[in-house]
């Protein structure tokens, strides 16, 4: 039988996603940026940047640099708060008619429960919450790299909520699933990885560091291959759906996490270079599933033949 | 939408390291303001991986010509360097706000510094085309002679001219903001332009707030998407926070523009 049209819809946490490719959070502003360039209700669903409870100025620039096949940066979770995200920002995310998930961001366990509180409303279909961020001092990764805080702040975004918790987890860490079974019994419903890699890079004729807050957040395809290893291992580790992010810059990058054991991907830095990145990811999904008569993606989640290697 | 295909139709290394490059791109060329940049894509691979955003120097409807100034300066200019004709680039553009035309029959003084010699060139040639021309003086800086890139093309659309070499090596010996004191001072103008690096940028923008000149700046920035959501690009604000040079900018009246807390570049 030949497969002429695969069903691309997969389940993430309760979530009915019309295919698995999303933004990655912090590289797709809040949707409306990008309109002029790809048509966001064909996204499976939107990924907001992070929101805090107040609103925050961000890092000093130079915020973003180049690196081989990759970016640093070093934003610093730059966005108008909750409130304003909420009257300004929110009600344009809605005509896409595609689920939205919020990235929440905070200081401490008692921050991110009232995030989680004030957004647990009409048009947030879930929340992100970054434990991850490598960019500002003293919240965000301080978290993602502790199993005990891991616990304690999913617990309390759970409790405050309805909504679907995914929780993204750190790539800076020993072992990543440690962190992620942490999550998983506190009750998260799904996991997002990778979070960028902490990074540095100089400008050897000033003996500078390129950016203003020295050390920034590698992403790009320079980090496929870690995310790729860090997917395989959770999805072994944990009986959550997990989707996956790091350096997916087309359908053939998207579909290594899938079979590394993704269920949903997030397209990031792609969307600098190519804005229509998301489409052309989805594309080429249901292409090579005419191709390799794959009838649902969701039946490639993991499949990844390892033992055969 | 804003994105277009360009293909490179002349090269031309106008002085060491610095090349013109004349593209053939109908929507861009149509739609163009002076003050606006092109965020353009180097070849389809991943390294290096970002675009890079030029001002346009010069757009021409006419003919579908759009020109932009190249300085290499790292790994992605450098590529550039060595396109040839028939070269096709996918870019964005034309982004940001771009420079708002005085109403006309001004005095206006331009301020160029090395290569941020582009946009003004493109915004002298629009006040040129102005049914009420307004008087144009312009002062282009640059370390020397040689890296005064393309004066002939930015002298030939002003009414005054006067080029500064810190070395020397041609016109006055100095610096842009040696020059624009006494000008201001001499014969005050309604209205200041300038592109160039932050530091002068900066010292152009006391300056004329101590005249109480209105002052445009266009700056640049390190950017990501060009389209105002990463915000990558950010410079900070004199109300506090930053503000996008991509989506807010390039162009700025330079009081909104916390000069202080510009860092280096």
């Amino acid at each position: 039988m030949t497969v002429t049209c695969p069903d691309l819809s997969v389940e993430i946490a309760g979530l009915h996603l019309q295919n698995p490719v999303m933004s990655a959070s912090g590289t797709f502003g809040y949707g409306v940026e990008y309109e002029p360039y790809l048509d966001l209700s064909q996204l499976g669903a939107i990924v907001t940047k992070a929101v805090t409870l107040e609103p925050r100025e961000g890092n000093p620039q130079p915020r973003v640099r180049e690196t081989p096949a990759g970016m640093l940066n070093a934003i610093g979770l730059q966005n108008p708060g909750a409130e304003v995200f909420i009257d300004d920002k929110l009600p344009a995310l809605q005509r896409f008619g595609v689920p939205v998930i919020v990235n929440i961001s905070g200081r401490s366990v008692e921050e991110f429960a009232r995030l989680a509180e004030m957004l647990s409303i009409d048009g947030v279909d879930a929340l992100e919450v970054n434990i991850s961020c490598p960019n500002v001092q003293e919240e965000g990764m301080t978290f993602g790299v502790d199993c005990d805080m891991t616990g304690r702040l999913t617990e309390a975004v759970c409790a405050a909520t309805d909504l679907p918790v995914i929780v993204k987890l750190s790539p800076n860490v020993t072992d990543i699933t440690v962190i992620a079974r942490a999550a998983e019994q506190a009750g998260a419903d799904a996991l997002s990885l990778i979070n960028t890699l902490l990074g540095m890079s100089i400008d050897v004729e000033r003996r500078l560091p390129h950016l203003g807050n020295v050390t920034g957040g590698l992403s790009g395809p320079a980090v496929r291959p870690v995310a790729v290893r860090m997917i395989y291992e959770v999805a072994r580790a944990v009986d959550l759906p997990l989707i996956g992010m790091g350096g997916v810059m087309n359908a053939g990058d998207a579909l290594e996490l899938i079979l590394a054991g993704a269920t949903g991907v997030a397209v990031g830095t792609a969307n600098f270079v190519e804005p229509a990145a998301m489409h052309q990811v989805i594309d080429g999904i249901a292409a090579y599933c005419r191709r390799h008569d794959v009838a649902r993606i969701a039946d490639l989640v993991g499949a990844v033949a390892a033992d055969q290697a | 939408m804003p994105r277009a295909t360009a293909i490179l139709r002349h090269r031309e290394e106008v002085v060491s390291g610095h090349y013109l490059l004349t593209l053939d791109c109908p929507e861009v060329a149509k739609a163009a303001q002076p003050g606006q940049f092109v965020h353009l894509r180097i070849g389809d691979g991943t390294d290096p991986l970002l675009r890079r955003p030029f001002s346009i120097l010069l757009a021409q409807p006419e003919t579908g010509e759009v020109q932009i100034l190249v300085r290499t300066v790292g790994r992605g200019t450098g590529i550039i360097a060595t396109h040839d004709e028939g070269v096709a680039y996918d870019l964005l553009g034309p982004l940001g706000n771009g420079w708002e035309a005085p109403a006309g029959g001004e005095d206006v003084v331009l301020v160029a510094g090395g290569i941020g010699v582009a946009p003004l060139i493109f915004f002298a040639d629009g006040l040129r085309l102005m049914e009420r021309q307004p008087y144009v003086r312009s002062i282009f800086g640059a370390a020397n002679q040689e890296a005064l890139v393309c004066w002939t093309e930015f002298a030939a659309r002003c009414d005054e001219f006067t080029a500064v070499t810190e070395d020397g090596s041609a016109g006055e010996t100095g610096l842009v903001t040696d020059v624009l004191a006494p000008e201001l001072e001499r014969d005050r103008p309604q209205h200041v332009y300038a592109c160039g690096p932050d530091g002068m940028l900066a010292a152009v923008a006391r300056i004329c707030r101590d005249a109480g000149v209105p002052c445009y700046v266009s700056m640049e920035q390190w950017m990501g998407c060009g389209v105002g959501a990463c915000l990558g690009c950010a410079v900070p604000a004199s109300a506090g926070g930053y503000v996008r040079v991509c989506a807010d900018g390039p162009v700025f009246d330079a009081t909104e523009i916390d000069w202080e807390r510009m860092k280096r570049r």
